[in-house]
């Protein structure tokens, strides 16, 4: 049953749209050329195949039995057994190459769409939702799937067999073509036109009204204990009994758009076998066609109606996978607007970072979340950053690892703008160390390992080594290649955070970019990764975008960051001399933090 | 039907059996309009046979021979429509009343079912499973009409030409088990891309989220290979459903050519040699025409019936499971009066898991309109002090009473209009802010709503939302932070209005700064109220009239807080204990929060 595809107005394509997203699709699909041209041969082969049974049956009936001629029956029937064989066979290898083909299309489709994908910059992953974009890697490429998977190979034959087939038949006799054409073409064709728009439309609905009910699904299910605790089921089941209801009403009227279209299909056949014999049989009376025609028409009639049916029923299919395509290729269009400069230069080992009277603007905002600041940071110095939430003081970090580019001013490493240095040494001596320990599937090695793919086993050792954690990750059941399940689910918060900081240990950077982490550790877990973290930070320039006292009363310098301006920088002591912004918010701190100071001051 | 199944999927079918049971009468007008249907298209090729031998190939009227078959064209016609309409309408009928079923069931099954089992599960019980059942039942009418049309086909031939119909017909069998094993086959194929498909979309899902890490390391080599890997996955597994594809369809469309065959071969000769008319050859060709969709869909029947046996089985799973916690045969109610809320636990004794005590003759008094604070360890049994007294769990021994009564002889509604719970983790629904505040309470004045906002500290960020009361949460609605959230829930549970309130870490997530002005606001909702506050910021459980120490599963120590700093050296410990690692920001995660 094909119900599986439906397409919005601002999905449709125009003309030029279209055009673009075929020539394109020619252009991917160019490395599979002549696997193409060979499955297109044996679609066609296929099709004169299944228009050539009666064709033979015609030739029987008026060249053998009316004439009485017992072996051209015979010849008939053998032809006959020779299109079925040759239609199965081909058959057959059509399938084989028709994927063969379209799915190197989608594999090559998918790996493009990932590598650009994956070349966008920090600003562009901010501007798109992260469901959005997996859509595209996965909604959208799955829609052409399954167009080259199930309807395809169909469309195709199709609309060959249905060309054929009223060649054959205009060839056969073509008053008898005319008159069927003539009765049945206008009311099928309308009906085809008017039962793919309602189902179109109806689908939609029935989609939406599905995803509406799935998340009122979820919603309950999730939020089950709240509902409880607050007697409220029976209010849920009302709205899920309405939500429900709803969904039902959707897929009801869905049915009633297709029902009557398939009623029509069905009386428009019959009735032109009718007409066939009808009409038929007073051009047998007349003489002018041989009753095999007739037979034939009978016969073929099937041909004629079966495409009309596939074809009304795919065609929005292939409208909502032209219109993935539109999107993925827009996709890969895309420019990265943090690329590496043609001429790009290595970095140094060592050198000053320095920020040059830079301001930024994320997009789609106005006020800059960062203002005409200037700082220079000393090799092995340790520059915490403070202010309230908002501030710009994570927006800062990340301008300094060229997460971001600056609006206008630039960023100096050893006096070399960063925008000039390669990525790949930019990344070896800057790393940002964010807040979460955000681990992929696979073991911990290989999350240690994403930091340098080429790490040996001993490289990524000796980077845990280096922050005395080794024996922590080395107790796990199989030790580094124990897997980590699901987003880190067997690992706790404290040890994500210490796999991070391994990343950045086998790196060995110059420079330390540490967002500290806000969520709550238990206090030994705590102990530990401060002590891999001091033990991290040792010898190497580090700014960290701090959120407790301990952090800060621990760093060379402390610069202060309110309404995207630095209006504040000098020593905890100097700072709190000076009475100004950091000593009230430093006096807040020790008023919620006491026993974190107590604690922070006995260790 | 499907006898190998029919074993393990007898309560699975004695489910759908009781379903349909009331769409009888829509499903015996689907089989009957479906069987209508038959005769109409069973009448065609008979009718086609006439008129060639009568009218076309004789000198009878044409007109009339004509007129018969179109009349049968628009029986056919209606009748179809009909038929799909009565299978498409009851089966979705079924599955929308299958679905309220497990909803309602599901809201009511006990919250230890809940912490075993995955949303996930229930949600693929309550949408594929659903689906499979639904595109069985669609079948019934199908079947039914399939069936008549095969045997009246059977019969008209054989009773013709015997011999040429058993020659003819005997390739059509292999349609049925073909379509079957076709069915079969490619189903776990197509599972298997599925599988794939969604282990590429894991290590899209992973480089999107994680892209700040991927970024910082400049490792988009290492999730570009990856990706290739799935993608050749994919392409492989597809190419091997491709080739399950090739080797039935192809055959399928095979099969009746042979029949076709056989007639024009066989037939053609009895033609020449005066045994049949070519009228009779050409009914022969139509019927088998006729007979391909019928055959390939009762395969396909026999497979769908497969598959909505093993997704009846795991539905009835589901509403098979008793809700262990549940409303009492004989219903107690709560006394009303002035001083009201005495809650006792009495030498309770309650584990997760039966063989670990988490409160082990845990026994407190707290007195009408008085609150409590209760202190102790994380994982020490604070959090289920609050579960075990709004029955989210029964305890194991011991009982827990409120003004008296048994909690376990409370209607559930009535216990937890009673009591009412603020989470550390606070669960907001996609609605408004206001409607999520009146959530126990849907009757509550906007002027209540705000009122309660305000107690808790919400107000003044609420009237600063876009749409302020109005605004949309929840997961697809604006996305507040953890301390925002919470104070929403404490509002939500404020308006409720409770004998007995518990804020279970409510305002853990709370900005410090901020706490310190809800705390004023609760402890105004504490005066007069009883009160359970588990906390361990000092401040916070400072508004308690008196402190427990929760040690071990039980009490351990009793008095204000000052006297428990003062004389027990564990009720320190613990303190010190809790308090370090809580130094929790506000959760917005700077300038970007705003953004994802």
């Amino acid at each position: 049953m094909w119900a599986g595809a439906a397409v919005t107005d601002e999905d449709r394509l125009d003309r030029e749209e279209t055009s673009r997203v075929l020539r394109r699709s020619l252009q991917f699909a160019a490395p599979y050329r002549r696997t193409i041209w060979w499955a297109i041969a044996l679609v066609s082969i296929g099709a004169v195949c299944t228009v050539g049974g009666p064709v033979f049956v015609k030739l029987g009936l008026d060249q053998g039995i009316n004439a009485q001629s017992a072996g051209t029956l015979n010849l008939a029937v053998v032809g006959y057994i020779a299109t079925v064989v040759i239609g199965y066979v081909v058959g057959r290898m059509q399938y084989v190459a028709i994927n063969r083909a379209g799915e190197g299309f989608l594999r090559d489709l998918r790996v493009t769409v990932f590598d650009r994908l994956q070349a966008q910059s920090m600003a562009f992953f901010d501007r798109n939702k992260t469901g959005v974009l997996v859509s595209r890697m996965t909604a959208d490429v799955e829609s052409m799937g399954e167009l080259i998977q199930w309807g395809l190979l169909q469309f195709i034959a199709a609309g060959l067999l249905l060309v054929m087939t009223l060649i054959l038949m205009t060839a056969m006799s073509w008053e008898l073509t005319l008159v069927v054409v003539v009765f049945v073409a206008p009311i099928l064709g309308v009906a085809s036109v008017r039962f793919q728009r309602q189902s179109n439309l109806a689908y939609l609905d029935v989609r939406e009204r599905v995803g509406q009910n799935l998340s009122n699904l979820q919603e309950s299910f999730t939020g089950v204990r709240v509902i409880q605790a607050y007697a409220r089921e029976e209010e849920q089941e009302r709205r899920f009994h309405e939500s429900n209801r709803a969904l039902y009403r959707s897929h009801l009227h869905s049915v009633k758009v297709s029902t009557w279209y398939f009623g029509v299909v069905e009386w428009s056949g019959i009735v032109s076998i009718a007409i066939v014999v009808g009409v038929g049989g007073w051009l047998v009376h007349r003489g002018s066609v041989a009753f095999g025609t007739v037979a034939a028409f009978v016969l073929l009639l099937a041909n004629l109606f079966d495409p009309v049916q596939q074809l009304s029923q795919l065609y929005n299919t292939v409208q909502s996978a032209a219109a993935a395509l539109h999107k993925l290729y827009g996709l890969i269009d895309t420019v990265p607007d943090v690329a590496e400069h043609p001429k790009a230069v290595e970095l140094p080992a060592r050198g000053v970072l320095a920020a040059h009277h830079i301001t930024f603007t994320y997009d789609g905002t106005e006020r800059p979340a960062l203002h005409d600041l200037s700082i220079t940071v000393q090799p092995g110095e340790r520059l915490a950053l403070v202010g309230p939430t908002g501030a710009g003081k994570s927006t800062l970090a990340k301008l300094l690892s060229r997460l971001y580019d600056p609006t206008t001013g630039h960023i100096t490493f050893d006096d070399i703008d960063l925008r000039l240095a390669s990525l790949s040494s930019l990344r070896e001596r800057v790393v940002v160390v964010p807040q979460e320990g955000f681990l992929f599937g696979g073991t911990i090695r290989d999350n240690i390992r994403i930091a340098r793919s080429g790490a040996t086993d001993t490289e990524v050792e000796a980077a845990l080594n280096a922050i005395g954690v080794l024996e922590r990750f080395a107790e796990f059941p199989d030790g580094l290649d124990t897997e980590v399940r699901e987003r880190g689910s067997r690992l706790s918060a404290g040890e994500r955070q210490l796999v991070s900081l391994a990343r950045a240990a086998l790196i060995d950077p110059a420079v330390l970019v540490l967002d500290e982490a806000t969520s709550n550790l238990d206090p030994g877990t705590e102990a530990i990764v401060e002590k891999a973290l001091e033990r991290l930070m040792g010898g190497r320039t580090v700014i960290v975008v701090a959120h407790r006292l301990s952090t800060v009363r621990r760093a060379d310098r402390i610069v202060v960051i309110d309404h995207a301006r630095m209006v504040e920088a000098g020593t905890h002591e100097q700072l709190v001399a000076l009475g100004g912004r950091y000593a009230s918010l430093a006096e807040a701190w020790a008023k919620s933090q006491p026993a974190a100071e107590g604690a922070a001051g006995s260790t | 039907m499907t006898a190998g199944v029919h074993d393990d999927g007898v309560s699975g079918w004695a489910l759908l059996r009781r379903v349909l049971r009331d769409q009888r009468t829509g499903l015996l007008v689907g089989v009957g309009v479906g069987l209508l249907w038959s005769a109409g298209k069973v009448a065609v090729p008979k009718l086609t046979s006439l008129a060639v031998d009568h009218a076309v190939l004789g000198s009878g009227s044409l007109l009339f021979w004509t007129s018969s078959i179109a009349a049968m064209a628009v029986i056919a016609g209606v009748f179809l429509a009909w038929r799909r309409w009565f299978a498409f309408r009851e089966s979705r009928l079924t599955e929308a009343v299958m679905r309220e079923r497990l909803f309602h069931h599901v809201m009511h099954l006990h919250v230890a079912y809940h912490d075993r089992t995955q949303t996930g599960q229930l949600m693929s019980r309550a949408s594929s499973d659903l689906m499979l059942i639904q595109a069985f039942v669609v079948m019934i009418p199908m079947t039914a009409s399939n069936l008549l049309m095969v045997a009246a086909v059977v019969v008209v031939l054989v009773a013709q030409q015997p011999m040429l119909a058993l020659v003819a017909l005997a390739p059509l069998p292999f349609l049925n088990v073909m379509a079957t094993r076709f069915s079969r086959r490619i189903h776990p194929a197509v599972v298997a891309v599925q599988a794939e498909q969604a282990q590429l979309a894991t290590v899209v899902e992973e480089a999107v989220s994680g892209v700040r890490v991927l970024k910082g390391f400049g490792a988009e080599s290492v999730t570009a290979a990856r990706l290739r890997t799935e993608a050749d996955d994919i392409r492989t597994v597809s190419l091997q459903a491709a080739r399950v594809r090739s080797a039935f369809l192809p055959a399928l469309d095979l099969l009746p050519n042979l029949g076709l065959i056989a007639v024009l071969a066989m037939g053609g000769h009895r033609v020449l040699n005066g045994s049949m008319t070519r009228g009779q050859m050409l009914e022969f060709m139509q019927y088998i025409g006729l007979l391909v969709f019928p055959l390939r869909s009762l395969g396909q029947t026999v497979a769908f019936g497969q598959r909505a046996a093993a997704a009846l089985l795991r539905v009835n799973e589901v509403l098979s499971t008793e809700a262990l916690v549940a409303d009492p045969i004989v219903a107690r109610h709560l006394p009303t009066g002035d001083r009201t809320g005495e809650v006792r636990f009495r030498h309770v004794r309650f584990g997760y898991d039966p063989a670990q005590h988490v409160l082990d003759d845990f026994d407190l008094h707290i007195e009408a309109g008085s609150s409590v604070a209760i202190v102790g360890v994380t994982g020490g049994g604070k959090s289920t002090v609050a579960r075990v007294l709004v029955r989210f769990y029964d305890v194991d021994d011991g009982a827990i009473t409120i003004d008296g009564i048994d909690v376990r002889d409370l209607p559930l509604r009535e216990l937890r209009h009673a009591v009412s719970v603020v989470f550390e983790d606070t669960f907001l629904f996609h609605d408004s802010v206001a409607a999520n505040i009146a959530f126990a309470r849907q009757d509550a004045s906007t002027t209540d709503i705000e009122a309660a906002a305000r107690l808790a500290g919400a107000h003044d960020f609420v009237l600063a939302l876009p749409q302020g009361y109005g605004t949309l949460l929840g997961e697809r609605g604006y996305s507040l932070s953890g301390g925002q959230r919470q104070r929403v829930a404490l509002a939500r549970a404020i308006l409720s209005n409770p004998r007995v309130l518990v804020l279970d870490d409510a305002t853990s997530a709370v900005d410090p700064s901020k706490e310190h002005e809800i705390r004023e606001a609760m402890a105004t909702v504490m005066q007069g109220r009883t009160t359970i506050v588990i906390a361990h910021r000092p401040g916070t459980i400072a508004l308690a009239d008196t402190v427990v120490l929760l040690d071990g599963g039980r009490v351990a120590a009793t008095g204000t807080h000052d006297e428990l700093l003062a004389t027990s050296q564990r009720y320190r410990e613990v303190l010190a204990a809790l308090s370090e690692p809580d130094e929790a920001d506000d959760e917005a995660d700077d300038e970007s929060a705003g953004v994802h």
